[in-house]
Formats: C-alpha cells, sequence, structure tokens
C-alpha cells in the first residue's frame, strides 16, 4: 500500500459510494465484498461494505453497498446507499423495479449487464435515464462471458466495475480476486481471472440519447434528504391491530419472473397425459388444471401455466413422464402459448409487483464456500 | 457460611503485571494487523485469540456468523475450541453454565428471541458468580417476527447481573471482547458484548487487532479457580436452595462486583490503551465538552449521528453526540460529567419499555439526572425498531426536536400516526400495498374463502375398519380438484421442497383446516408483510412452541363449539415445521403427543436451519457439510448421526405416525388422509416429509425429485407408518431391487459430495451401518406387531 488512489467524486460526508443492484444467486454480496476489500488493501483507502439484509434464498433482490474515503478518515454513515456514484446492475430483468435507479444524478456512471440479443434494455435505461440525466452508462453481456470463462457473473461485473469507475486498477481487482478466490481452488481461480479480465475489457460505454441534457440533481444533501423523506413516506402505513393481515391469498400479486435465470418450462399440450406429476413438483401453483375430458375420461386436464408465478426451477420438466414439458430459452418465447394466469382468481390483480421481499444474507461462510466452488448459489 | 475472598482491585498492579509477563517472553510480538472485518468476525478472532475452551451455541441471525465463523476456524485447525451445538438457546446456555462451573473459559453468542430463551439462565450464572463471555448481536424480538436490528432484546438482559459492554463499531467488538473477559474474570461476573445486529455484526469495515495471539492471552492472564468444582479432595455444593437472610446477602454481594467493576474501569481501559492504542471510556462523546444540545444513543447510529453533528457545528450551532459502551454498571457519574455544559438532552432508544414514557436508556439517562443539580430538558425518542434505517437526516431531526420547545417530551420518531390516536387503528384493515388500488380493502379481493363445501369433494375419502383408517380414492390427477390453501407468488426459493410437501399433505385433507407454522424458511417465505400466501386460517409462534400454542387454539374452538358459539363441524388442526423446529421445539411437540391432542405435527425436514443459512440442524445427514459444521484438516462435516424423529415420535405412543417421500405422491395422499383422520379423531398425528432445499443441499433445483426419491431408496428416509403401535414398512427398495449404498445418494448433493472421496470413506461405511440397523429394526418390526 504506498499512498492512497485519489477518488474522483466524494459526497457530503467524504465518501465515494458504490451500490450493486442483483437477485440472490448471482454473487453480489461477494463482489461488493471484494471491492470493499479492495479499497482498503490494494487502493490505500478506508472502506466499509455490506449487503442488503434478510433471509437467505435465491432469486430476490439482493443489493450490496459500498463505500470508499480517504484513509484517514473514518467511515461514520451505516444507512443503505442512496445516491451512488457508481451504480451496478447485474441483470436487466432489475430494470422493471425503478427503485433499482433510485438516487441516480448527473455524477452517477451506471453499468448494466446486458445481452446483445436484448439491447432494448439498455435502450429502455437511457430513456429511464433521461430525465436525471447521468454521467455514464456502460454495457457488457455478462452473463455470456462468464459462461465463455467459466467464471461468474461477479467476477466479471467486478471487472466491469472497476474499469467503469475509472480509477480501481485491474491489478488491484486481480489481486483481491485472487485473494479471495485462490487458495483453495486455483483451478477456479484461473477460469475467474479471465472472467474478470474480459469483464474489465468488454464494457461499452453508450452515447448519451441527444436530448440528455436536462433537469437533473446535484449528489447534494438537500436531494438525497428529499428523496429520503420521499421513501419514508411510502414505507409507513397505518396497521390493523397487531399486525394481523386480513388480506388471504394476496401474496399473487407478486410476479415472480424476476426469480428466473434464462429458462422457462415450455407446455407441448398434445403430449399431455394429465398425470398430474407436474402439479405435484411444482411449488409455485403454475399448472392451471381445469375439469374436461381427456381420452374420452372425465379428468382434471392441464389448460396452461401461470408464468407469472413461474421461478423457472425445472422441477416439472424433470417429472414430466412424456415430455410434454420442454426447458428452452425464456429469449425465444417473448410470446407464451399457454400462459394462463392463476384460474382460481376471482378476478385478475390491477397490477403485479415484480418478486416481493428483499434478497437476503445473513451468514455467508458457507455460500461463499459454495460460490468458491463453482456451485450453483 | 463459605464466601467468596473479595479482592479489591489495584489499578496501577494489573498493569505493571501484564508488562512483567509480556517481557518474560520476548519473542510475542506487540505487532497490529488491519482486518477487512465484520463485528460478527472481530467476535470470533478475538475468541479464537483468546483460546476459549467451550462455546455451548445455537444459532440465530445476526450472530449466527460467529459460530460460524469459529467452526471455520477450527475445520482449519486454527482452534481447538469445543464447539457444542445445542438444540436450543436454553440447552446453550446451560451448556455455558456447567462448562464455567467446570472451570472453562466459556463463550456464546446469541439475539433476539434466542437471547428471550436463555434468559432463565442469565442470572443463574451471575448469581453464583461464574464468569463467561457472551456476545449479543441485537435484534428485535418476536412478534410480529422481524429478523433484523434493534435492541428490544438486550434490555431484557439489564437486571440479569451481567456485566454488558455496548460497542458501536467492528473495532469495538473486538477490543470489548478482550477487555469483558478479563473484567469478568476480576470481579467474577459474566459479561455481555453488545452490539447492533447487521449494521455492526454484518458491515465489513477497517479494523486493528494484535497479530500474536500469545499477547492477547498474556493480557488476559490465566484463568483463576478459587475454588476448583473438580477437586474431589475439597466437594463443593454449587446452587444451594438459599432462605432470607441469605439470599439478600447473595444477592448484595452481586451488587458490590457490580461496584468492583465500576471501581475497576478506568484502570481497565488506560490499561488497554497502553496496549493497543486505543482510547476508550465508559461513554464516548463527540464535541460534548461545550455543547448546548446533546443527542444520547446506542450503536452504530452514533456514528452516524457524528456527521450531524459536524454539519450543525458548521452552521455554529452548539450541537454534540454522545454514546455509552456500558449499561451495567451504568456509568452515571462519567454521563453527567460530559453533559455538564448541555441545556438541551435527546435520548433515542432503539427499543422502548412500553408505558413507561421512554426506551431504558433514556429511562436511565433520566434517573442518573436525578443525582446532578443540572437542570436540563430530556426528551426520549424511540426509533429505527425492526433495522429501520438511521440516515443523516434523521440525526439532524432529532437536533432539531431537543432544541424545539414545542416538541413532546416522549415521542416515536419516523411512524405515521394515526388520526386518531386512541383508537390505536384496531378498526383498520391495513393496506396490502403501497399503492392504490388495493389500500384498505378488509378481505382478500383475489379469492373467494375457502368453505368446506369447496373442499369436501369426495375425492379422497378415509373410513374406519377395526379401529384403523382406510383410505380410498386419493388419485394424483383427481386430488387436483381440491382448490390449494396457498396462493402463488411466495417467496421461496426456485425448486423449494417447501409447498411442495405443504400441498402434498393438503390435496389429500378435504376437510377445512387451521394451520400454525413454527418459525422457518415456510412461515418466512409465505407471510411477509402487507402480503399473505395463507386462504385459511393461519397462526405463527416461535420455534419451541408451536405445538403447545396449536393445543390451546383447538382446545379453544372445541370449547366454542361446545357453548354453540361455533357450528360443529370437523376442523383439522396442523402444526407445520421444519428448518430443525422439531429440535427446539421437540419438547413442545412430545408433550402434546403424550397429551394427546388432537391435532396433526407435519414437519417438513430441509435437513438443516435452512432459514438462517444453512447451520447443522440434528437432522443433517452425518458428514455433511453446513455453516456450523465444514470440512477442513480436523472435520469433515457434521459429527453424529441424524435423528430419528419419527421412533422418538412413535415412543410417545400416538395413534399415527409416518413418513413420506414426494417421490411417491400416492403414499404421500394416502398418509396425508390417515394422519388427518387420526389427528380429527383420535389424538396427535404426526407425518414427516423429507423436504429439498436446492440453495443448501447444493444441487440443482430440477433434480430434486430424484434425488428425494435416492434417499428413500438408499433407506437414508424409508417411508413407514407406526399406526395404533404397529409398524408397517411402505417401501422395502431391496424388495423392488431399487436398493442404492449411501454414497450414491450423498454424491449427488454439493453439501455431501465430498464424502464420496476415499478419505471419508470410514464415515460414509459409518453411515451406511446405521443406515442400515436403522432399517433392519424397521423390517423386523414391521414383520412382528408387538415390536
Amino acid at each position: 500500500m504506498t499512498g492512497s488512489t485519489k477518488l474522483p467524486l466524494t459526497n457530503d460526508n467524504g465518501d465515494y459510494e458504490i451500490r450493486l443492484e442483483s437477485i440472490g444467486g448471482l454473487g453480489a454480496n461477494l463482489c461488493g465484498k471484494m471491492l470493499g476489500e479492495l479499497g482498503l488493501r490494494y487502493l490505500g483507502l478506508n472502506s466499509a461494505s455490506f449487503s442488503s439484509y434478510g433471509s437467505e434464498k435465491t432469486g430476490t433482490p439482493v443489493k450490496a453497498f459500498i463505500r470508499y474515503c480517504d484513509p484517514k478518515k473514518e467511515i461514520r454513515v451505516h444507512s443503505p446507499v442512496i445516491s451512488p456514484h457508481l451504480l451496478c446492475i447485474f441483470h436487466d430483468a432489475l430494470l422493471a423495479d425503478k427503485d433499482v435507479l433510485k438516487g441516480c444524478t448527473k455524477d452517477t456512471v451506471i453499468v448494466l449487464n446486458t445481452s446483445d440479443a436484448q439491447d432494448s434494455a439498455a435502450d429502455r435505461l437511457q430513456r429511464l435515464l433521461t430525465k436525471t440525466g447521468i454521467c455514464a452508462l456502460y454495457t457488457l453481456p455478462a452473463q455470456q462471458i462468464a459462461i465463455e470463462t467459466h467464471s461468474r457473473i461477479n467476477v466479471v461485473m467486478l471487472g466491469a466495475a472497476a474499469k467503469a469507475s475509472g480509477f480501481i486498477p485491474l491489478t488491484a481487482a486481480e489481486e483481491i480476486c485472487s485473494e479471495t478466490l485462490g487458495r483453495k481452488y486455483p483451478d477456479a481461480l484461473a477460469a475467474n481471472l479471465a472472467g474478470l479480465r474480459a469483464g474489465y475489457e468488454s464494457i461499452s460505454r453508450l452515447q448519451a440519447p441527444p436530448d440528455a441534457n436536462h433537469t437533473y440533481r446535484h449528489a447534494d444533501g438537500r436531494a438525497m434528504a428529499e428523496e429520503h423523506a420521499m421513501a419514508e413516506k411510502h414505507a409507513m402505513a397505518p396497521m390493523p391491530i397487531g399486525g394481523i393481515n386480513p388480506h388471504f391469498g394476496s401474496s399473487v400479486i407478486n410476479d415472480v419472473s424476476p426469480s428466473r435465470q434464462g429458462y422457462i418450462p415450455v407446455f407441448l399440450q398434445e403430449k399431455c397425459i394429465n398425470c398430474g406429476l407436474c402439479d405435484s413438483a411444482c411449488p409455485d401453483m403454475v399448472f392451471q388444471f381445469k375439469e374436461g375430458t381427456y381420452r374420452g375420461r372425465e379428468m382434471m386436464v392441464n389448460c396452461g401455466l401461470d408464468y407469472y408465478h413461474c421461478k423457472g426451477c425445472l422441477r416439472c420438466v424433470a417429472v414430466c413422464p412424456t415430455h410434454a414439458l420442454v426447458k428452452e430459452l425464456e429469449a425465444e418465447h417473448p410470446r407464451k402459448e399457454w400462459f394462463l394466469p392463476n384460474q382460481e382468481l376471482l378476478r385478475s390483480p390491477d397490477y403485479y409487483e415484480k418478486a416481493g421481499a428483499d434478497g437476503y444474507i445473513t451468514s455467508e461462510s458457507y455460500l461463499t464456500e459454495k460460490r468458491m466452488a463453482g456451485g450453483e448459489v | 457460611m463459605p464466601r467468596l475472598r473479595k479482592r479489591r482491585f489495584k489499578p496501577a498492579d494489573t498493569a505493571r503485571k501484564v508488562r512483567k509477563n509480556m517481557s518474560i517472553t520476548e519473542q510475542i510480538s506487540t505487532e497490529q494487523i488491519t482486518e477487512y472485518a465484520s463485528g460478527n468476525e472481530m467476535a470470533a478472532e478475538a475468541a479464537r485469540q483468546i483460546g476459549y475452551d467451550v462455546m455451548g451455541y445455537y444459532p440465530i441471525t445476526p450472530s449466527t456468523q460467529i459460530a460460524e465463523n469459529l467452526d471455520l476456524m477450527r475445520a482449519k485447525g486454527q482452534t481447538d475450541l469445543v464447539m457444542i451445538a445445542a438444540e436450543g438457546e436454553h440447552s446453550a446456555a446451560g451448556v455455558c453454565y456447567g462448562a464455567s462451573v467446570g472451570g472453562g473459559r466459556v463463550f456464546n453468542a446469541t439475539s433476539a428471541n434466542g437471547l428471550m430463551y436463555a434468559l432463565e439462565q442469565l442470572p443463574v450464572q451471575s448469581g453464583t458468580r461464574y464468569p463467561m463471555v457472551m456476545n449479543v448481536a441485537c435484534r428485535t424480538i418476536s412478534g410480529p417476527l422481524s429478523i433484523k436490528g434493534d435492541h428490544s432484546d438486550l434490555m431484557f438482559m439489564l437486571n440479569a447481573g451481567w456485566l454488558i459492554f455496548f460497542a458501536h463499531s467492528a473495532q469495538e467488538v473486538y477490543d470489548f471482547n478482550l477487555m469483558a473477559l478479563k473484567l469478568a474474570e476480576q470481579v467474577r461476573l459474566p459479561a455481555a458484548v453488545a452490539f447492533d445486529g447487521f449494521f455492526t455484526s454484518h458491515q465489513k469495515r477497517r479494523c486493528r487487532r494484535f497479530a500474536d495471539d500469545a499477547y492477547v492471552r498474556g493480557y488476559i492472564g490465566s484463568r483463576k479457580e478459587p475454588f476448583p468444582f473438580f477437586d474431589l479432595e475439597h466437594p463443593l455444593t454449587v446452587g444451594s436452595y438459599m432462605n432470607e437472610p441469605d439470599l439478600i446477602q447473595n444477592r448484595y454481594e452481586l451488587h458490590l462486583a457490580m461496584k468492583d467493576a465500576e471501581h475497576a474501569l478506568p484502570a481497565l481501559f488506560s490499561e488497554y490503551a497502553a496496549l493497543s492504542g486505543r482510547t476508550y471510556g465508559p461513554v464516548e462523546g463527540y464535541y460534548t465538552k461545550d455543547a448546548e444540545t446533546i443527542l444520547i444513543l446506542l450503536g452504530s447510529s452514533f456514528d452516524t449521528a457524528l456527521e450531524a453533528v459536524d454539519r450543525l457545528r458548521a452552521q455554529g450551532k452548539k450541537a454534540g453526540v454522545l454514546t455509552l459502551h456500558l449499561l451495567r454498571p451504568f456509568p452515571a457519574e462519567t454521563l453527567l460529567q460530559a453533559c455538564r455544559t448541555a441545556k438541551r438532552l435527546l435520548v433515542a432508544d432503539r427499543q422502548d419499555s412500553y408505558g413507561a414514557g421512554g426506551g431504558n436508556l433514556s429511562l436511565e439517562v433520566r434517573a442518573a439526572l436525578q443525582r446532578s443539580v443540572m437542570t436540563v430538558s430530556v426528551k426520549s425518542r424511540v426509533y429505527g425498531l425492526g433495522g429501520k434505517d438511521f440516515f443523516v437526516e434523521d440525526a439532524l431531526a432529532m437536533f432539531a426536536a431537543a432544541d424545539d420547545p414545542s416538541a413532546p417530551d416522549f415521542d416515536y420518531y419516523g411512524v405515521d400516526k394515526p388520526q386518531n390516536e386512541s383508537l390505536a387503528c384496531a378498526d383498520t384493515c391495513g393496506p396490502l400495498s403501497k399503492a392504490p388500488p388495493y389500500a384498505d380493502t378488509c378481505r382478500s379481493e383475489f379469492f373467494a374463502p375457502l368453505t368446506a363445501e369447496r373442499t369436501r369433494l369426495g375425492v379422497t375419502k378415509v373410513s374406519e375398519q377395526d379401529g384403523r383408517a382406510v383410505v380410498q380414492g386419493g388419485q394424483l390427477n383427481a386430488t387436483i380438484k381440491i382448490p390449494k390453501r396457498i396462493a402463488p407468488g411466495h417467496g421461496a426459493c426456485p425448486g423449494c421442497g417447501i409447498p411442495v410437501n405443504f400441498n402434498l399433505l393438503l390435496r389429500a385433507i378435504e376437510d377445512p383446516v387451521i394451520l400454525l407454522f413454527q418459525t422457518g424458511c415456510g412461515m418466512i417465505v409465505t407471510t411477509p408483510y402487507p402480503k399473505t400466501s395463507f386462504k385459511v386460517p393461519y397462526l405463527h409462534n416461535l420455534f419451541q412452541n408451536g405445538a403447545a400454542t396449536l393445543s390451546g387454539l383447538a382446545e379453544m374452538c372445541y370449547r366454542k363449539q361446545q357453548k354453540g358459539e361455533l357450528p360443529p363441524g370437523d376442523l383439522v388442526f396442523i402444526m407445520v415445521s421444519g428448518d430443525g423446529g422439531l429440535d427446539i421445539g421437540m419438547g413442545s411437540a412430545i408433550g402434546t403427543a403424550l397429551r394427546g391432542h388432537r391435532l396433526l405435527l407435519f414437519e417438513y425436514d430441509n435437513g438443516g436451519y435452512m432459514n438462517t443459512g444453512y447451520q447443522l440442524s440434528y437432522s443433517t445427514p452425518m458428514g455433511a457439510k453446513s455453516a456450523t459444521s465444514h470440512v477442513g484438516k480436523t472435520q469433515y462435516g457434521k459429527s453424529f448421526f441424524h435423528k430419528d424423529m419419527p421412533r422418538l415420535m412413535a415412543a410417545t405412543g400416538m395413534p399415527y405416525v409416518a413418513t413420506a417421500a414426494e417421490s411417491d405422491p400416492a403414499d404421500f395422499i394416502r398418509k396425508a388422509a390417515k394422519a388427518a383422520w387420526y389427528a380429527k379423531t383420535q389424538g396427535t398425528a404426526y407425518l414427516k416429509a423429507l423436504s429439498a432445499c436446492p440453495l443448501n443441499w447444493n444441487d440443482k433445483p430440477e433434480s430434486e425429485r430424484s434425488v428425494i426419491a435416492a434417499a428413500v431408496d438408499c433407506c437414508f428416509f424409508p417411508l413407514y407408518e407406526v399406526e395404533r403401535g404397529i409398524t408397517a414398512l411402505s417401501y422395502d427398495p431391496a424388495a423392488k431391487n431399487k436398493k442404492i449404498p449411501v454414497q450414491d445418494w450423498l454424491a449427488m448433493m454439493g453439501r455431501t459430495k465430498h464424502l464420496v472421496r476415499e478419505e471419508y470413506r470410514p464415515v460414509v461405511d459409518e453411515l451406511q451401518l446405521e443406515i442400515d440397523r436403522r432399517f433392519l429394526c424397521l423390517k423386523q418390526q414391521s414383520e412382528n406387531p408387538y415390536l
């Protein structure tokens, strides 16, 4: 550690702030930890990092927060990063949630993982941000890079974040990656370093849209306070006595599709024998059976799938004895032919809310170990 | 009566002694190194360096990582700490007590309801004067349940007779862990080191620690045992029955020990400052010297408030902020001294002593002020409950409230007030969503209620023949007709086995059901407020108490039916438990079965405490990795066999016990229907299903049904029932030529894959033997009704 890196920007508290927006399973927690630790160990800065807290599950939104500051200063605030200087979005499905872009200002650099086939996501993001105006928007196909290099998205995104920050040298990212992943699994390390470098080299900057030059707000205390006050207002509401909940079955308005990792079960009805094994294996009540006839017999007949509530676990594909359910890339099925919302609903909801509660990390040691071993965490 | 010899503390003494100790062994390094670590990691590191003898623990968020980290260090051979995963916090505290009476250095870590459950044991530890250290990663207590941080747990400890340190940073967690043990052993009192759950326990920051364990051990010194328990020449009675006037004398001595601790503090802090370069006191202030307005708060909020003070000072306002490093003994003198220039104080508490007009810190600050001549305005605020974030802006708002003469004396900060406070919201139904149009609708708009007519479709029929239940119907396709009792959109992981098993159970039960879930994944993912997945009456209660609570609920239903206040008719009462809920709640379940309460205990066994990130449970297979049974140089994973819960339950003599697996849905449905019939008409029934957890079994979600099938085929999870005391095997894999070695099943899961390696052959062999032995017993029992 010789001298400390100069931070390009800091907020009123003297901190440079990073926020990672991800879903459980992509390794954002570990990526955040690596970013935090490299600040301290290889940039000569003081740093702190943490993830959104909750219980342990895959497929739910996860946020990680990193703060850097001058090494002579202490990092005092413990609250989440509201107005990031660097925002990394690990999955373009997250753009559906507008909170993901919360607190962006003209000083915010964004890194978005999106595949070339879905460049509409980048477009969408640019349009969303036209109002705020941002410093720069970078994209990269991190998922694809991870697959090609046999690495994990989190190291690819680590490389991308380092490059986009403008002040984190590739060597620092490599060092922390080696230190975190290396000792125990040397084979995995080579692949992960390759993914890291590819991430560093693959980001491309999108040109700002021609009319992007307008109303944005500074990352000053006032603006932050305003946003904070607004968030407060939304979060609070009166509650029935003791917190009882009379809205039975109301989780049905959750749209859990962001939990999917690229694949969906596709239904080939002509092959279906209505055995019902899919329904018995589905944790999410996706299969919509109705009374009907099959081969002249009265029985419950599979009429379609409720994709609002399918998390893409593909248990149904594995148990289907006739291959009437098959695993396919969701991107190849923009129109889902057998999409049938929950049939017990009295009326269809006015809207669906994208996958519920904050994802959560409460313990680390075992998950970290699995990630290093290249597990499916 | 023998009394403990009291030693008055002489500050200069100890400091000299430590330095002397250090100089004897010159090779000991006084160097410190920088860590990037969380509060939990620093607590574990301190414990490792101290070299504790025994840790009795039970995992509970957010303190769990302390045990996890220590277990990892154990696996790597970095510590020889004896770690005992008790079956609940009450037992964990008991383990600690026993080990400390035995003369050991003893360590524990807990949070929230874990602390509440252990509470009974704490005054025993202090009253009999056995030192130990317990870390408390503070978290809000149930219910409603939340895993996030506030101080409502810790404040229950104020009267326990323990020393209580409060650390507001990860650095302090480390430092206070060392000082706490030192002080605890000096005055012979147990000590707690408390800190904010998540904010301090989980945020990683720059910390310094001593490089050399020997230096730490030199500082702590050797453990003294004035009355060794294992001295057979001088046998002791510990824990007498005591009448007055002895009891008050005992308590008086405890009070004196607290006084001793108070007197020992200056030397404790100055000695540590000399060794570490970090200076602490009982209180810590920032700009309090000339402050007119002082904000007093505990934990991580103190740091955040520092920013607010800087901003106010920049505006020329005389603001200061203050926190306490000790709650017991309460540093009243130092506190008053630090506030001497203040005209206005605002004490903000992350908990409330309901009805007392403030949280406990604010009450104690007010009480301390009684002893001074200061005239100062004091206001109390309750804020940040359940881990609600605390921003710089919040600290500024509190300063504004302190300076505003019209602001109330006591108030909650950061809540929406009802229009008419006296109504206390009794009539509101609560909004379903933050946005219209779902606000304030009083019942579900989405589903029709699941009345008996909608579920009693006669697809699955149970009748009685010779006192035993016989099932007709129940074909898989036909049972799809029974409406699901939970709605989709719950937050379980993709491929989770819990809803699968739950739905398999309920598709066989056509009577209306009343559900009680013990804490666990199944409960967390279905009921995050303001939504719920349940379409039928549902109650949550804590791990230890589900079966008992459901007994009470069922009893009340029968009574109302008797009194004619409810229509007669069969309801099926079902308790659902998993995630190790029948470890900590086993006593309650067995008690219920022994009483023969008419209800169904359904266990989804996912083989670990999955809701807290997968620590070992008693049903985790031997050899499996978990966050508290790591694999390493000195450990191969979990070290003991999986609990045979169905046999334990069968021993209560309950009328129906069965195991079921989703890999045989027809068998599952049949058993579920029978279990419900017994629960409805005969007594307690118990049904256990093996439940897949892709996240922590570390396998592919789509593979789960075949993993479950393999568990059955290798006889790890035999399918059988015990009906009126007679065992019947439902499936014998060997007879169907399906029997596989347990190794084949272990190889399917990331958590047990390592066992396939040759070096673990003895573990697998031992497990195979035990599985085969249990299965042979079952077979024998199955063939002989008297076994």
